[in-house]
């Protein structure tokens, strides 16, 4: 067990032949604590797995460093790392039987005999794969394998961190939320740091105590689901989380309030200074609502989702998304809007304006 | 009708391969008299006389030894350095790879004659002239390639998250080389050793170049059999009939690999 930080870690890949290298990572500086339930958000190829192998050794940062409660491990090999690590695909040892895929790991440790086969037991017990333990690997299907990998990465209780690598791609929905609540629980008794990457906010948000945003090479934000949610820091994270995204709308600045068409918008506490770049406001669909006097709008479409609607809007050539409890009727005429004061953004190239947030 | 056609064009197929391998079987059980006597479907007197000539005279019996010796040692060592070689092209990216790669496979694109001088002078130069070790080196010249790249098609098959997870599991590289990636490509393996046997064991001009008594092989012994007897064409199909036998048994070991090596879309 550890804590596991990373210290202006940079990482480029090879480049193609006479090319600039591209950093997949970006000035990472972030700590894992811990015991911690973290979820790695993000896009396809922002570098959750780039990160994930810098992690475990697989692959050496071009630049910075990595730390194990403070000892530098940058230069470790894998082997000697003691991290356990489950792949999007399966990956099973197809010359061994069930049983010592799952026995291997710990027996490489030199683990009494007696001891693997009760580990074993335990974890084939967690996973429903006791009627297999003494099938082939290589007969099972992805679903079984997927299962024997992850169990290979659980079987050890004395690692620094479990890495999951969107590890329930090829398990179907059931079994999926099943393994997902079995994980949850094996964290909470065995304590271990687990760091579980998806581009799932639903996953993410179910099975993490903190989030980490990850964009485009860089750490956006770490936070609560709620945090996230309320307090996004860039407008990635305000599209990312929730459904719908958050609607980024352009805006300029007057008198410290910011103006979106030609209409003043409230916020809590006045912008102070000038802002150089690109300024937009951001609201949550949730914290807009119809009101008499307000931004003019036309609606487009109203989606019935059950328990909500959502209702598509445009201001002038702007698209805003608005969500409505089931009851809530629609304005039949001249319908306008407004946002809640207390969850408007500014945002300014992207990033949040702090003055804004702060009371 | 249909069904009938099904099997027509493929019973026919393989009788007109098999007629030759069964004329020359039934000529090794004739006597030369017999086969000089006009063509008869069945031998007249069946014999094994010619049989009995390879397996008690020396000059017939080495030629297989000497062939065995240098096709075994040549399939061994081209398989030793493919393997790596092989896991090199398919696991990383270096400068070149893509360049080399290709001209390692120009090599056989090359008639083995090109070769048979500079080996000659060579092998001659460091005493290595008519030893077994000679000609296996000679075929390695052609067999790594085709090793290197056999193997590289099974090796990137397999997902370089198996090498990743033994890694983690706590396996040093060479460890997880030998106890666990080596035998997840055995069919690779099998279909690759299949090859180099089989070009090892037709090859003959280098062969013959680079041999004169000691590691002279079978195919050498064969075409000078023009004895003071005339030819003796019943012990010449009886030598050639058995080395067949070698090949046979080889194809029956790794039939089912190289159906696999197929359906991967190498070989
Ligand atoms: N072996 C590699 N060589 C070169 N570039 C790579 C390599 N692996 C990844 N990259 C690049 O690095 C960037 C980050 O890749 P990475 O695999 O970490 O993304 P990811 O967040 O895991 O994406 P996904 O959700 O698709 O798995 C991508 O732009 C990718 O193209
Ligand atoms: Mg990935």
């Amino acid at each position: 067990m550890a804590r596991i930080r990373f210290r202006d870690v940079r990482h480029a890949y090879p480049p193609p032949k006479g090319q600039e290298p591209v950093y997949a990572l970006n000035e990472i500086n972030q700590v894992w604590e811990d015991g911690g339930a973290y979820a790695l958000l993000g896009p396809s190829g922002c570098g959750k797995t780039t990160l994930l192998n810098i992690i475990s050794g697989l692959l050496t940062p071009s630049e910075g460093e990595i730390l194990f409660d403070g000892k530098e491990v940058t230069d470790l090999p894998t082997s000697a790392r003691q991290i356990a690590q489950v792949f999007q695909f399966p990956v099973v040892y197809d010359t061994m039987s069930v049983f010592d895929n799952l026995a291997f790991p710990l027996r490489n440790r030199g683990m009494d005999e007696k001891l693997v086969q009760q580990r074993v037991e335990q974890i084939a017990e967690m996973l429903d794969l006791t009627d297999n333990l003494k099938k082939r690997a290589s007969g099972l299907t992805a679903d079984g394998k997927q299962k024997i990998s992850l169990g290979r990465g659980l079987v050890r209780s004395d690692v620094n961190a479990i890495l999951f690598d969107e590890p329930l791609t090829v398990i179907d929905p059931h079994l999926k939320w099943q393994l997902r609540s079995k994980l949850k629980e094996l964290h909470q008794q065995v304590g271990v740091t687990m760091i579980y990457v998806t581009h799932d906010q639903v996953e993410a948000l179910t099975f993490a105590e903190k989030v980490v945003v990850m964009y485009e090479g860089i750490v956006v934000q770490v936070g609560t689901p709620v945090e996230l949610f309320n307090h996004p820091r860039h407008t990635f994270v305000g599209y990312f989380i929730g459904s719908p995204g958050m609607n980024v709308l352009p805006c300029s600045i007057d008198g410290g309030q910011p103006v979106f068409g030609k209409n003043l918008l409230n916020i809590e506490s006045r912008i102070k200074g000038q802002l150089q770049g690109k300024l937009e406001v951001g609201i949550r669909p949730e914290f807009v609502e119809f009101s008499d006097d307000g931004i003019p709008v036309k609606i487009e479409k109203v989606e019935d989702l059950g328990r909500y609607q959502v209702l598509t809007l445009t201001h002038e050539s702007e698209i805003i998304k608005m969500v409505m409890a089931e009851d809530q009727t629609v304005p039949s005429e001249n319908p306008r809007i407004q946002f809640d004061p207390h969850h408007t953004k500014i945002y300014c190239d992207d990033w949040v304006v702090e003055e804004a947030v702060n009371e | 009708m249909i069904r009938f056609n099904k099997w027509l064009v493929p019973t026919l197929y393989i009788l007109f391969l098999m007629l030759p391998i069964y004329g020359l079987l039934s000529m090794s059980f004739k006597t030369t008299n017999e086969i000089l006597g006009g063509f008869s479907f069945f031998p007249q007197e069946f014999t094994l006389a010619n049989y009995k000539v390879i397996f008690t005279d020396p000059t017939w019996y080495n030629g297989y030894i000497n062939s065995i010796i240098y096709v075994v040692i040549n399939t061994l060592v081209s398989v030793t350095v493919a393997l790596p070689a092989a896991y090199a092209f398919s696991r990383y990216r270096f400068l070149g790879d893509k360049h080399l790669f290709f001209w390692l496979l120009t090599n056989r694109m090359a008639p083995p004659a090109v070769f048979a001088l500079p080996f000659f002078q060579l092998y001659s130069a460091i005493n290595l002239f008519d030893t077994h070790i000679a000609v296996a080196l000679a075929h390695c010249l052609f067999n790594i390639p085709l090793a290197v790249w056999i193997l590289e098609g099974f090796m990137s098959g397999v997902p370089k998250e198996l090498d990743e997870t033994a890694f983690l599991d706590g396996y040093s590289f060479w460890r997880f080389f030998i106890r666990i990636f080596i035998p997840t490509i055995a069919a690779g393996i099998g279909v690759t050793m299949f090859f180099c046997f089989m070009y090892s064991w037709v090859e003959l001009l280098l062969a013959k170049t680079l041999t004169s008594v000691e590691a002279k092989p079978i195919a050498a012994t064969m075409t000078r059999t023009a004895s003071s007897s005339g030819y003796e064409l019943g012990l010449l199909a009886a030598a050639g009939s058995l080395t067949i036998v070698p090949g046979a048994i080889v194809i029956y070991f790794v039939r089912n690999y190289i159906a696999k090596g197929f359906a991967l879309g190498r070989v």
